[in-house]
């Protein structure tokens, strides 16, 4: 009987989930959690961590959670030393600000570039020093659509980081093949999550903009989830070094 | 538990269905829950993969339906024969190397028949008698060859695979709107019977490209097109999913 058959399954795996407290990444701990998974959940935000640690299935599983500023290289390792072995990675943690390029502000770059890039960078080198990755494993990394197939007015720094995020998940990939660790990012369009409601940008704008979507919406945080645990499951086991672009169809034209 | 991936309910039609990634594809569909619909020109070993996969349990009986995809009747004849469907997986293809200074016209026709002409006219049919339901899910079996990379001597096959994908992103964009998604899944080697001609000291030096160290099973890119078939994919239109091993990284 197939009622159990399940390709997609994470049951028996541990994942870590950076930027669990919302959005994404609250959406990919659900998920997660929902395909068997125990869950390992960091963020900087505690209030948010509780929240989705609420919302997991799996309870008996022992899911854990970590409050830790991911731009604090020392935090990471003190927090990695005190890991279980993982079989999946999610570094989605990551930040925005739309700002034209004449205003671009040294600080704000680093700031933003340091949460989205720098910290998977790190996460994923400690991981590897301590050996907290099982072999096989899967990393998957939560990039953009924006930087790597569109540009955006405004979001150079973001875009940029995005690339950036990008570019190190292929190398990652390539260095880390032969110990069977796959490295995958999933590349959404605009999600509604609260990283799009920072009062930057009107209701009236975004409504305008879905225009721009075949699809004529918005992704939905379960929709990277879902794709992010496509990446983190055994039915990926032959993709790595893969951006898998979710956009409803906005890159097409 | 409600599984996100599921494709309970669904009838999903898939060419090539005879073999390889095909029959790898409608095993993946009827455990995940779908009924399928497999065609393919080779008739007895289209009979011998129906008897072989489990019944659906949808409680319809799973189907084939030998035709040609590359004849006009044939085609339209399927189409007729098929139900309303909730996805379709183009995935017939040939492949044969040939020096560039060797092409023939004759090979070329075929070729391009069977991999670029037949998915677009199959496509094209389905659309205009209705038969693809909204909310359905189109995939394409393209290639890393072409879109991502080139080997030698495979410049026709490359060529077919390259317009398949133009092709999807044109659908993509034009049934958005109607909720129709369409997709590809873009595989490296895989283990089938496409890859017979070569010989094994062959495979095992062409495998030191792929920084996983293997070819593709049917099943990784089976699962690729289960994925994209499935709800859990409802904001992924006009994709290109590689799935090649890291073969295009290096």
């Amino acid at each position: 009987m197939t009622e159990n058959y399940n390709p997609f399954s994470l049951s028996g795996k541990t994942i870590l989930v950076t930027g669990a407290g919302s959005g994404i990444g609250r959406a990919t701990s659900i998920e997660a959690s929902r395909m068997g998974a125990r869950l390992v959940m960091v963020d900087i935000n505690e209030r948010g961590l509780l929240e989705t640690k609420e919302m997991l299935e799996g309870q008996e599983l022992d899911h854990l959670f970590f409050v830790v500023d991911l731009c604090d290289e020392t935090a990471i390792d003190a927090m990695v030393k005190g890991l279980p072995v993982i079989n999946g990675c999610s570094n989605n943690a990551g930040i925005t600000k739309l700002t034209p390029i004449q205003f671009i502000t040294s600080e704000e770059m680093e700031r933003i570039h340091k949460v989205n890039l720098i910290a998977p960078m790190m996460l994923t080198k400690y991981l590897l020093k301590r050996k907290k990755l099982s072999r096989p494993s899967s990393i998957v990394f939560t990039a953009s659509a924006g930087g790597v197939f569109v540009a955006s007015y405004g979001n150079a720094v973001y875009a940029t980081s995005k690339c950036g995020v990008d570019g190190y998940m292929r190398t990652a990939a390539l260095e880390l093949a032969s110990k069977g660790i796959r490295c995958n990012s999933v590349n959404p369009g605009m999600v509604e999550t609260p990283l799009i409601n920072r009062g930057q940008i009107t209701v009236e704008q975004h409504e305008k903009d879905k225009e721009n979507y075949p699809l004529g919406r918005y992704g939905r945080p379960e929709d990277v989830a879902l794709a992010t645990i496509y990446l983190l499951s055994d039915a990926s086991s032959w993709m790595t070094g893969t951006a898998l672009k979710i956009d409803g169809g906005l890159t097409l034209k | 538990m409600n599984n996100p991936f599921s494709l309970k309910g669904k009838i999903i039609l898939i060419t090539g269905g005879a073999g390889g990634i095909g029959s790898a594809a409608a095993l993946a569909c009827i455990h995940l829950g779908a009924r399928v619909i497999l065609t393919d020109i080779r008739e007895d070993a289209l009979q011998t993969t129906l008897v072989s996969l489990p019944a659906s349990q949808t409680g319809e009986p799973n189907l084939c339906f030998t035709a040609d995809l590359t004849d006009a009747e044939q085609l339209a004849a399927l189409v007729d024969f098929c139900p309303q469907i909730d996805g379709l997986v183009c995935n017939a293809g040939v492949m044969k190397l040939t020096l560039t200074q060797f092409i023939t016209e004759e090979e070329l026709t075929r070729i391009q028949k069977i991999n670029l002409n037949a998915p677009i006219l199959l496509t094209r049919s389905l659309l205009k008698k209705k038969k693809i339901k909204k909310g359905g899910s189109i995939v394409f079996t393209a290639s890393a060859a072409g879109v991502y990379r080139v080997s030698i001597g495979n410049g026709i096959y490359a060529t077919t695979k390259c317009g398949i994908d133009a092709f999807m992103r044109t659908v993509a964009l034009e049934l958005g709107p109607k909720g129709i998604r369409c997709n590809s899944v873009n595989p490296g080697m895989v283990e089938t019977a496409l890859i017979g001609s070569f010989t094994d000291e062959e495979k095992e030096k062409e495998k030191l490209n792929y920084p996983l160290r293997r070819f593709a099973q049917p099943e990784d890119i089976a699962y690729g097109i289960a994925y994209l078939l499935s709800d859990a994919s409802s904001f992924v239109t006009g994709t290109a999913l590689k799935i090649d091993g890291g073969m295009t990284l290096g």
